[in-house]
């Protein structure tokens, strides 16, 4: 018995609407609320279930069966709208993302994505930007001067960062010469390289902008808790602010999945051509994406208990002045190597290895300039007692 | 806005409408009227159709439930976009009379309720009480005395000092330094409750010297501390003062001048950083400071970022200072030859310390009473503050958050 | 000088610094204490709950003149005992708690040795539901105070 192609599409559509909150829930708030409490000498949370595990559940619950509160001269249906609009593309950009290669179930071959639509990155990039309106529109509904700021920050940013990070996905294009997801992971894999190291550069603008677009710190100004009292979501309460929340994180997810599946091999193992690696392979390899996401979420809550925030001013000069100029060029650099060596590949490790070793050797310069310099403030610094 | 106008226009009907609505209505009107008639003039300028968007400035109340208000202070601002184009502070939520407190009580009864001024730094405040009625009664404080109250002030200030780069790094959305910061004072708050008993409102100073001996290992623990402190604010350094996000937010951000500081009336780090040497722990010595090794830190810039060197450099000297202290600590008296009941004759005395805020001054007018006639209190906090609408004109919203930090208010001591 | 600046700019070191000290503080040791398993107690000196001896009270009313906010009334009249000496009885001795800013002026002012008043007993665990009952306290209270029983068993954290 054979069972026919729409149900496996439905089943996998069930489970990625149905798992990824549940993860999103469980696992991600779990887990960056207690590694932020670990970086900051704390426990976190650690009360409800096992060592804090069931946390997501009791907020579940909390969310739920809290008041539903609607300011008044609030926008009502724009206001009930703007959640809705927040999460659902975020959801349904996971359609195109690849977990792994097709797997054999039964006699049918069950490939682990929803849809491998041949314009991929531009869906994606299509899709996502409609949660901005969600933002925008739960600011202004909300009929409160804070949120209103909140929302014109992200109108401004959101649409600002996107044009940085269309720019750094074009240069890997010039790499992978397709759009889809599934092709771009298939062409590391054939050409023994993932594009971090010739897109070192691509990956650094496409991950602050990511970084920009998901609202994280730092650079979290629509909902700056300090500044605006979390800005456009102020006026939310109850499931709405669950939507918002989930929304937000589920766009961390997505930003996470394109940046392993476009420039870390998606679902390969770690140098997936060399033989004495090969037992990296007996690993499944959705496990590897989910390791890479993880690591990415990981980079996400270290940055936030790390940096401070921002200003919307100097946000909007960091991505036109220097990110936009910045793309530009490597976009430049890559058809260059790409141009001027024989074949596709030469050029691109050439790229990726000028690129690696110039940033390490200018690390190590700068670090050990800092060190002397410490060593020198400190010897000329008095003795605590004797002056 | 829109169901305003709506409201205004009369579409709603009369009846439903309770007469809160009604007022609330006429209110949103007035408004409404006030905006078109501002509109037109712009549109008179610019030659084109007034509309919704030429309404340029907006009023926006900054607390006094705003998180980053450090306490309930109230902003009232006028906003152009994020741009701030008025600042008006309105003190006054947390006031609780604690200057006319004084004239009802005896002289020592009124060293708790100097706690409840700046609750951050208690240890200062009775020491500028203290200091006051001291000089009134012209007493002398025996020499371990002074020194372990140059110890707590010096303490006080590092908790203050804590507390405030917590904060002001919270309201700029670094939110570790805060845990860090934290988890030092807890160690400082410890010191003070084995040597008081208290940890927050600290009452650890009496008329003419203290009302306990240190404890047995106390000074071991507290020389143990202080010198671990360096290195722990070396991590606090690490993750701000070179970060460029950091620098970002603070440099050029509220730049006063030092004549400007004279003239307003402003001290502690606020006027030290903008390049005038004034510390009354030199300028005008109390205690022990006169003998101990220290240096007053300065800079030049007068911004955001320079008060936040000039405190952690601060922080640093004060280290140094309790280190000397220790050094120097013989047995010997804690308390100087002041009479049971206190009544001194009839005058007027002004004393002031080096609080970690600034210049915190006790204004004592007595009339030979066992009572205080007039008790006034100069509090850096609500000094410091008045310079807000000065430093924050022109700047954008998030700039007013860094400012208000920058200043390092505690409105205990603003509203008092 | 400007190179080097740049040097450092371009290679994100500020960010990597920060990151380093959070990511040390990751596998450090945590401060918290979780409080109701474990608790850090009080030093010796700790201003908490009151407590009265009876016996040593000479009803000087002392400690009640002493305390900056008026919180303690006493009352007490003359009786008899059995020489027939004038002895003081007290008939009402309250402190009222919820209003006390913890100062010690009233153990400081008692004249008894040793003090027949005194706040160093530890004790700060005084939440209460009824402010107004619970943190009133009359005589059979203050010297006979018996904290809750702790309902969970806790371990003892070091100070410091």
């Amino acid at each position: 018995m054979t069972l026919p192609p729409a149900f496996w599409t439905y089943l996998k559509v069930v489970l990625l609407v149905a798992l990824v909150p549940a993860i999103v829930g469980f696992v991600v708030v779990l887990a960056e609320r207690r590694l932020m409490g670990f970086m900051q000498a704390r426990l976190g949370p650690n009360r409800v279930g096992p060592q804090g595990t069931l946390q997501g559940l009791a907020d579940l619950l909390k969310l739920v069966t809290k008041e539903d509160i609607t300011p008044s001269r609030a926008e009502k249906a724009v206001h009930s709208l703007a959640p809705v609009l927040a999460v659902i593309p975020a959801l349904t950009a996971l359609s195109v993302i690849p977990f792994g290669p097709p797997v054999r179930v039964g006699r049918t071959v069950v490939p682990l994505w929803v849809a491998d639509v041949n314009i991929g990155l531009l869906f994606l990039l299509a899709i996502t930007s409609i949660g901005v309106y969600g933002i925008i529109l739960g600011g202004w509904s909300s009929n409160n001067k804070y949120s209103l700021l909140g929302g014109l920050r992200s109108a401004a940013q959101l649409v600002s960062y996107e044009v940085p990070m269309g720019l750094a996905l074009v240069s890997v294009l010039l790499m992978t010469r397709s759009l889809s997801l599934v092709q771009s992971v298939r062409r590391q894999e054939a050409m023994h390289l993932w594009f971090v190291f010739p897109g070192l550069l691509a990956f650094f603008i496409y991950f602050v902008a990511g970084v920009a677009e998901t609202n994280r710190n730092p650079f979290d100004l629509p909902e700056a808790e300090s500044e605006l009292v979390s800005g456009f979501n102020t006026e939310y309460s109850g499931v709405k602010f669950a939507f918002f929340f989930l929304g937000e994180y589920t766009a961390m997810i997505i930003i996470s999945c394109v940046a392993v599946t476009v420039f870390f091999g998606g679902w390969l193992p770690p140098f997936p051509n060399v033989k004495a690696l090969e037992f990296l392979w007996q690993v499944p390899p959705a496990l590897w994406f989910l390791a890479k996401v993880a690591a990415f979420l990981f980079a996400y809550i270290w940055f936030r208990s790390t940096f401070p925030r921002y200003r919307f001013d100097q946000l909007m000069a960091l991505g036109w002045k220097w990110l936009i100029p910045l793309a530009l060029t490597n976009i430049l650099l890559v058809a260059f190597a790409i141009l001027l060596t024989p074949g596709w590949t030469t050029g691109l490790v050439w790229l990726g290895w000028t690129l690696g070793v110039l940033f390490v050797l200018a690390y190590l310069a700068a670090k050990l300039r800092q060190k002397l310099a410490r060593r020198e403030r400190l010897a000329a610094e008095p003795h605590p007692v004797e002056g | 806005m829109e169901a305003a106008l709506r409201a205004a226009a009369g579409t709603m009907s009369d009846d439903k409408i309770s007469q809160a609505e009604k007022d609330e209505a006429a209110y949103f009107a007035e408004r409404a009227k006030a905006a078109a008639a501002r509109a037109a003039e712009a549109s008179a300028v610019t030659g084109t159709p007034p509309t919704l968007f030429d309404v340029q400035e907006m009023e926006l109340n900054f607390g006094p439930q705003h998180p980053s208000t450090h306490g309930v202070l109230r902003i009232v601002l006028k906003v152009d976009g994020e741009k701030i184009l008025e600042a008006k502070p309105d003190v006054g939520y947390l006031h609780r009379g604690t200057e006319k407190l004084f004239e009802t009580e005896t002289y020592p009864m009124g060293v708790p309720h100097t706690d409840r001024m700046d609750y951050v730094a208690a240890a200062t405040n009775n020491h500028a009480y203290c200091l006051t009625i001291e000089k009134l009664l012209a007493v002398e404080v025996p020499r371990r005395a002074q020194l372990i109250r140059v110890i707590l002030d010096e303490l006080q200030r590092l908790s203050s000092h804590l507390v405030w780069l917590g904060t002001s790094g919270i309201d700029l959305g670094a939110v570790t330094p805060f845990w860090y910061a934290f988890r030092e004072r807890e160690q400082i708050l410890d010191f003070f409750e084995e040597y008081c008993g208290a940890r927050l409102t600290l009452n650890c100073m009496r008329i003419g010297g203290l009302p306990f001996d240190l404890t047995p290992g106390w000074t071991e623990r507290v020389a143990e501390f202080v010198d671990d402190l360096p290195a722990r604010i070396d991590e606090y350094e690490q993750l701000l003062t070179d970060n460029r996000i950091w620098k970002k937010r603070t440099v050029g951000i509220g730049v006063i001048s030092g004549e400007e500081c004279i003239e307003w009336g402003l001290t502690g780090p606020v006027i030290r950083a903008s390049g005038v040497e004034w510390d009354l722990r030199r300028a005008q010595p109390y205690e022990c400071y006169e003998e101990l090794d220290f240096v007053v830190p300065t800079r030049q810039n007068g911004d955001t970022y320079d008060r936040y060197i000039v405190r952690v450099q601060e922080m640093r000297q004060s280290v140094r200072i309790v280190r000397q202290c220790l050094e120097r600590l013989e047995p010997g008296e804690i308390r100087g030859k002041v009479p049971r009941v206190i009544k001194p004759v009839a005058e007027e005395v002004y004393a002031s310390v080096e609080s970690p805020k600034g210049e915190l001054g006790f204004y004592c007018v007595s009339n030979g009473s066992n009572k205080p006639y007039r008790m006034h209190v100069r509090p850096p906090s609500f000094i410091n503050l008045q310079a807000l609408p000065r430093l924050a004109k022109g700047h954008l919203v998030s700039d007013l958050v860094a400012l208000i930090g920058t200043i390092d208010i505690v409105l205990g001591e603003v509203d008092r | 000088m400007a190179l080097k600046k740049w040097l450092d700019r371009i290679t994100l070191l500020d960010l990597f610094d920060g990151l380093s000290v959070t990511g040390r503080h990751l596998l450090k040791k945590k401060v918290t204490i979780e409080y109701p398993e474990q608790k850090k107690l009080p030093s010796d000196r700790f201003r908490g709950m009151f407590r009265l001896d009876e016996e040593r009270c000479i009803k000087c009313t002392l400690c009640a003149i002493e305390c900056p906010i008026n919180i303690i009334y006493i009352d007490w009249h003359n009786e008899k005992d059995e020489q027939n000496k004038s002895v003081k009885v007290l008939d009402r001795f309250d402190v009222d708690l919820k209003r006390c800013m913890f100062c010690q002026l009233c153990e400081e002012a008692c004249p008894t040795v040793p003090k027949s008043i005194w706040l160093t007993t530890k004790t700060y665990e005084m939440a209460a539901y009824d402010r107004n009952e619970s943190l009133y306290l009359d005589i059979r209270k203050l010297t006979d105070w018996r904290e809750a029983p702790n309902v969970k068993p806790f371990t003892v954290v070091e100070r410091g």
